[in-house]
């Protein structure tokens, strides 16, 4: 096993993509391939998409009542090289909807809250998390967290990862995420920007402003940082510089759907393979990313397709 | 075929100092019937099911009964069921527990669970740790798929 990912709040995600999508009326879906039910939640997007690229991993968090089932049956069905390890909880797994308009070039997200985590259920996924931190050299903790577990979460597990001389890789928003960062406890650092656009306190305005929470990243003991800028771009951050990374073709809104945890996925595929390259890394992420952008829902990328797209976009070298 | 293809990868587990009440939370919540039990380097130790735990809160001659009904006081069965709640699971639990390796045959697996009157066997590494489990059901349906000799 090689990897280990942990989504705290997973999700069943259910996408639909409807023509001309207008709130306050009718709608139908037209083809039954355009209603779809997949397990969600950033880490488990990560782990699935590992698997597509042949790395064996674990996935873990919190999953609760019938829908929970659904996401851990479907996570096995999709590949044999996911091994589940979830602590059941009392209240039921949230459910992601995403309607995605291809024709009106946008997707409209409806994210439920999640479960209630209770202490005892805490302590039961802290415990099983460190046996299998044994097992694994690369850690995945991404995406929000739920209901009854404090901010210094993300912090908690970097810093278990990091302190065994592991890497930690983690995306996330907020104070949880933000306090992980402070403490220098993240290796590869992805602020999830699509709610908002605002860390340490700043709001993320101009170009400058990415460029600078890059360096703050770097500044604060992360090997690589990863911003995604605009539509088509990412400002990456390591400790031998500053980049910016955007794609040579328009990408629609629409395909957007599972990018970012495939430019996360391509980097881990990455440093497994050379852990002391970053800048490599965030080109395979990167390519992984636009390889995903391909496909207008959720698909498996393979490793041909990360190395077809190494030329679709262009680098500049910031500082 | 191999027990890598028929097994169902969920490391899904209690350790040997949790209690007989986490494990039965863990097994509604899960709709499990029994569940390894590993050691803090994620070996299987031992297996807990559901049969294990009736065996503790029933008393020791039951096995000699022909039937509940001779049992002066069925209340006696709840009784003990709240006491032995919170003991440890290495208390109850079975050791050592049968255990199987992905590179051995289905044939096998169903061998084991048929001789033993087992519902599921864990599926361990070279060292013992844990790699998932393989129960009846998904061996029958392997077997009505036609599977199991190939």
């Amino acid at each position: 096993m090689n990897v280990l990912t942990v989504t705290l709040n997973p999700a069943l995600d259910r996408e639909i993509v409807v023509e001309n999508f207008r709130i306050n009326e009718f709608h139908r879906v037209k083809n039954p391939r355009y209603s779809v039910m997949d397990p969600g939640g950033k880490g488990i997007n990560v782990s699935v998409i590992l698997s597509g690229l042949g790395i064996r991993n674990v996935a873990m968090g919190f999953l609760g009542g019938n829908i929970g089932k659904v996401v851990e049956e479907r996570m096995r069905m999709i590949s044999d090289l996911i091994t589940t390890g979830f602590v059941h909880v009392e209240e039921e797994t949230r459910e992601n909807i995403a309607i995605v308009d291809p024709l009106g070039d946008t997707i409209t997200e409806i994210n439920s809250s999640g479960p209630l985590i209770k202490p005892d259920d805490l302590r039961m996924f802290l415990r099983r998390f460190e046996v299998t931190l044994s097992r694994v050299r690369h850690v995945v903790i991404s995406g929000s967290i739920p209901r009854g577990v404090d901010n210094d979460i993300y912090m908690t597990l970097c810093k278990k990862v990091t302190d065994t001389g592991k890497l930690a890789f983690a995306e996330g928003i907020g104070p949880a995420f933000e306090m992980a960062v402070e403490a220098g406890v993240i290796t590869v650092a992805r602020p999830d920007l699509r709610s908002r656009k605002l860390i340490f306190g700043e709001s993320l305005v101009d170009f400058n402003d990415y460029v600078k929470a890059a360096k703050k990243i770097i500044e604060k003991g992360s090997k690589l940082a990863i911003l995604s800028y605009a539509t088509e771009g990412d400002v990456i951050a390591t400790q031998d510089g500053v980049w910016l990374f955007k794609t040579k073709s328009h990408i629609d809104r629409s395909h957007l759907l599972g990018t970012g945890d495939a430019f996360m996925a391509g980097v881990v595929h990455s440093m497994i393979e050379n852990e002391k390259d970053c800048f490599l890394a965030a080109k395979k992420g990167m390519s992984a990313a636009i390889a995903e952008a391909e496909y207008i829902s959720k698909e498996l990328i393979s490793l041909e397709d990360i190395d077809e797209h190494m030329d679709s976009f262009d680098i500049r070298e910031l500082e | 075929m191999k027990v890598s293809e028929a097994m169902i990868r969920d490391v899904s587990t209690i350790f040997e100092d949790e209690t007989i009440e986490d494990f039965i939370i863990f097994c509604l919540r899960q709709n499990k019937s029994g569940l390894p039990v590993v050691d803090e380097e994620f070996r299987v130790v031992g297996f807990l099911s559901e049969s294990d735990i009736i065996k503790s809160a029933l008393p020791s001659y039951f096995s000699l009964l022909q039937s509940a009904s001779f049992i002066p006081d069925t209340h006696q069965f709840v009784i003990r069921l709240g006491k032995i709640k919170d003991d440890q699971v290495s208390q109850h639990m079975v050791k050592p527990p049968v255990l199987i390796k992905p590179d051995d045959t289905v044939i096998y697996a169903a061998d084991l669970l048929i001789k033993n009157g087992l519902k599921i066997i864990p599926v361990v590494d070279d060292e013992g740790k844990l790699m998932g489990i393989i129960n009846r059901i998904y061996l029958i349906h392997a077997a009505t798929q036609g599977k199991i000799d190939r």
